[in-house]
């Protein structure tokens, strides 16, 4: 489904991913873990076209995707979630998930403005859809609230079901289960599930380690920008250099 | 869902509306028509400016430039080519979208605060183009002299039937303003403001709507313009300076930007304040600078914020009550 | 045309560059220090012409010391400014594009406002030197305009020194690399900002009582001079110091010399096509400072 082929990224003379190839598994969760600032928000940044690798290749769909922007690389479906939560605050729940949509919708300025009758279907369509993601999460009730009011668990999924209202193939979640508590973690591994039983495949980067062995299927640890290990869960647990990544490395 | 008396209320309160709307003229003098008329070409300009600030924040200080070239653009292609005036309006406006639309794009690849110092520059050109054209095309200083509108045949020579001209023109432009801003064009403008990073991650192709919602704003504030030639039927380039620019942006912060009914609040009161303080010209800029300083620091909703926030604290107030009984 | 003529246009260029350039670096210090565009710079150019012709001409008080009183006076408004007001809108979390406003309501407050206490007649400035026209190379130039230029380089000068050699003048860098890391290392950022908008104004003053024996004084002086500083910093590469410097000499001599050579109907167009040439194509301008491009 995506490849990433030798990718690296320098700022000045950092170097901040070095030579990372990845291979993501089609209806698949893949973790991506390693201590702070081992470059793993970096590496998705890079997918998601924020910025253009220095070398290498990110393959999606059998096609090279590096180098395209931002918007046309969630056109081709893939979403995103961001590690700060980065939501429309003034714009209500509802329509936070309808920008979500913007890529699938097919109105243009000219219906827009005009409000034509096909524009019409199309948005009562999305405002059902809409209600719909915010009822998978819970957040049905919410729907008119601006989205700064919700509470810091609420945000995180609307985060989430955000990036799910563009039908992505590839989801990319960027410390989703950051400041939630016990209960909403455990909600959230259901979730997790849930999507991708309806057929989008999940590429994470998480610190809680409880969650990311419970739920991943495979996983890359990534560590001063390089690839340390990957493997099976129980593999990567047990692998003496991970280990010593984490306890020599950071706080997690 | 709303209940059907509150329906039934608000289409009370619109039938009110048109009723006094439609009335005003047979009751007020001709100086007061004028002013209205003002009124409804300022709500159209500010309207256009809002999109581009409130919805997609983003700020211009060179709208003046686009009331220009929809002034003179619709003077000149009369004079000169004989179009009849209200299509010459309208293709003048078209002008200044595709003009405004040159200036975004390249515009749009810069930080949000530098759309300010290019749209200044673009308004400073425009102003001594007008001011200094080869041949006197514009008339220069001496100023430019044009005709009423012409709706097939049937001329707008008076203040009564311009202000009902201004109304429809008013409701088209208003109408098309909301539907545009609760689409999925509009959600993008607003979703640029908001955060620019996350609306190019959801999809939105931000160059292009930076350039639509500019190039859209200019349409508005051009087509102003030549309704204020063709209202007053003279126009001189002291009209279109940065003043002017200052002039449309504390209207609107003061109305509220980001709404529908923020633009039209704000050019009532600035315009009223003008009128007022004709005396004192000179000092027209301080009252700007005082009112624009007074929203910033203190009312950064503007007019109409405060008013829902009172609305809401009523609101509240009465639930609490319901609630204690 | 003759060498003298060139030689003329060339101070001329070069005082009204010097003019844009200390304008240009209030720019750059505000940018560097708040990451804000200001819209007041030109008006304070004009409070500064006002102040120094009171003191000078209707005072008494002689010129350096004038000068050096109307930077004082310029420097504490700069101070009050952005501890009066930029800093509270920030503290508030307003959008830097309200912060930007509320700069262009404080111009034309500031404009206004001078117009109130001085009058709208246009002030003449007396002549600072007893001589008319000095003889360089053959040369006449007015002491006014050498003086111009001469003062204007060696501010840069100074404030070159004071920024790399002084301890104060490094916090004021290191706060505008990176605050967080500067105010970790003890360093009072809040003071370095508003010792930053303070020097921008003092530039400015300055610049308005260097410039008022030239051009005469009158309240909207500083508006078109602001405006065309823009300029200045944009060519330079927004942000930079010695860019202003350079960016502001630059559109001096373009403008100067294209006046005289071509047409001067217009003059001040230049300017503003410079600033959209160079936004629009080399948005980094002469010294490639990145704080333009999104």
């Amino acid at each position: 489904m995506l490849r990433t082929e030798g990718v690296t990224i320098k700022f000045g003379g950092l170097t901040a991913v070095n030579n990372v190839s990845v291979h993501i598994q089609k209806k698949k969760i893949t973790g991506l873990i390693g201590p702070n600032g081992a470059g793993k928000t970096t590496f998705f940044n890079c997918i998601s076209g924020v910025y253009v690798p220095n070398s290498g290749h990110v393959i999606f769909d059998g096609k090279n995707i590096e180098g395209k922007r931002g918007w046309q690389i969630n056109q081709l479906g893939i979403a995103r979630t961001y590690q700060v939560i980065n939501l429309f605050w003034k714009m209500t729940v509802l329509e936070n998930v309808m920008v979500g949509m913007h890529s699938r919708l097919k109105s243009g300025f000219w219906s827009d403005i005009f409000r034509t009758p096909a524009q019409r279907a199309e948005e009562r369509r999305a405002i059902e859809k809409a209600y719909e993601w915010l009822d998978f999460v819970g957040l049905k009730d919410n729907a008119n609230d601006p989205a700064g009011s919700l509470p810091y668990g609420g945000q995180r999924r609307l985060e989430i079901v955000r990036g799910l209202a563009s039908d992505p193939k590839l989801l990319l979640l960027d410390e989703p289960a950051a400041g939630m508590n016990t209960k909403e973690k455990g909600e959230l591994d259901v979730t997790l599930h849930q999507i991708l039983e309806k057929g989008v495949t999940i590429l994470m980067i998480e610190h809680d380690m409880k969650l990311v062995m419970g739920v991943c299927d495979y996983i890359y640890v990534l560590e001063h920008g390089q690839l340390l290990a990957e493997g099976l869960p129980d593999e990567v647990q047990n692998n003496p250099e991970v280990v010593k990544a984490y306890l020599g490395g950071d706080d997690e | 869902m709303k209940s059907k008396t509150l329906d039934s209320k608000k289409l009370i309160a619109l039938i009110v509306g048109a009723v006094v709307l439609l009335a005003l003229p047979l009751v007020l003098p001709n100086y007061a028509l004028l002013i209205l008329s003002f009124w409804e070409l300022y709500i159209i300009a500010v309207s256009g400016l809002d999109l581009v600030f409130g919805y997609c924040g983003q700020i211009s200080l060179g709208h003046a430039a686009f009331y220009a070239i929809g002034a003179y653009g619709s003077g000149m292609l009369h004079e000169y080519c004989g179009i009849p005036v209200f299509f010459t309006m309208i293709i003048a406006a078209f002008i200044s979208a595709a003009i405004g639309a040159l200036i975004a794009y390249p515009s749009s690849k810069l930080v949000f605060h530098f759309l300010s110092l290019a749209s200044q520059a673009f308004g400073e050109i425009v102003y001594l183009l007008i001011s200094h054209s080869p041949g006197k095309i514009t008339g220069n200083y001496q100023g430019f002299f044009s005709d009423y509108i012409n709706l097939f045949g049937y001329e707008l020579d008076s203040y009564t039937s311009f202000y009902y001209f201004g109304l429809v023109c008013v409701i088209v432009f208003l109408v098309i303003k909301t539907f545009m801003v609760k689409s999925k064009t509009g959600r993008a403008f607003t979703a640029i403001r908001e955060n620019t990073h996350a609306a190019d991650g959801m999809g939105i192709n931000v160059r292009k709507y930076k350039v639509i919602a500019f190039s859209v704003s200019a349409f508005y504030t051009a087509y102003a313009g030549a309704m204020y030639l063709h209202l007053t039927k003279f126009i001189n380039p002291d009209t279109f300076m940065l003043k002017q620019s200052v002039m449309f942006l504390t209207m609107l912060l003061f109305g509220g930007s980001g709404c529908l009914l923020g633009p039209v609040m704000g050019s009532f009161v600035v315009l009223l304040v003008n009128e007022v303080l004709r005396a004192l010209q000179d000092y027209q800029m301080f009252v700007y600078g005082i009112l624009l300083l007074v929203v910033v620091v203190a009312m950064p909703g503007g007019l109409y914020g405060e008013i829902m926030r009172l609305v809401n604290f009523i609101k509240g107030k009465a639930t609490q009550k319901a609630e204690v009984k | 045309m003759n060498m003298s003529v060139y030689g003329m246009l060339l101070v001329s260029s070069l005082a009204i560059g010097s003019i844009y350039g200390l304008i240009a670096l209030g720019y750059a210090l505000i940018y560097k220090s708040s990451g804000l565009l200001s819209f007041t710079q030109g008006d304070i150019l004009t409070l500064g012409a006002y102040l120094g012709l009171t003191f000078y001409s209707i005072l008494g008080i002689p010129f350096a010391i004038s000068l050096l009183l109307t930077m004082a006076c310029a420097f504490v408004l700069g101070i009050l400014l952005e501890k009066g007001v930029i800093r509270q809108l920030l503290n508030k979390n307003v959008g830097a594009i309200y912060v930007v406003l509320a700069t262009i309501a404080i111009s034309y407050i500031i404009q206004n406002g001078s117009q109130l206490a001085w009058g709208t007649i246009q002030l003449n400035f007396p002549s600072v030197f007893p001589v008319q026209n000095v003889n360089i190379f053959g040369v006449n130039v007015r002491p006014e305009a050498l003086m111009c230029f001469i003062v204007s380089i060696a501010l840069m000068i100074i404030l070159h020194f004071f920024m790399t050699k002084t301890r104060f003048g490094t916090s004021m860098r290191a706060a505008s690399m990176d605050s967080m890391a500067a105010e970790s290392l003890g360093i009072d950022v809040s003071l370095t900002t508003g010792v930053s908008w303070g020097l921008s104004a003092g530039l400015a003053a300055i610049a308005g009582m260097l410039i008022g024996p030239i051009y005469g004084v009158y309240s909207t002086l500083g508006s078109t001079i602001g405006r065309k500083g823009f300029s200045g910093a944009v060519i330079g590469g927004y942000g930079n110091m010695y860019g202003a410097m350079i960016g502001g000499l630059i559109l001096g001599i373009v403008e100067t010399f294209s006046a005289s050579l071509i047409s001067s109907t217009y003059r001040n167009l230049i300017a503003y096509a410079l600033l959209l040439i160079f936004m629009f194509i080399k948005p980094t301008g002469i010294f490639n400072e990145r704080a333009i491009q999104d």
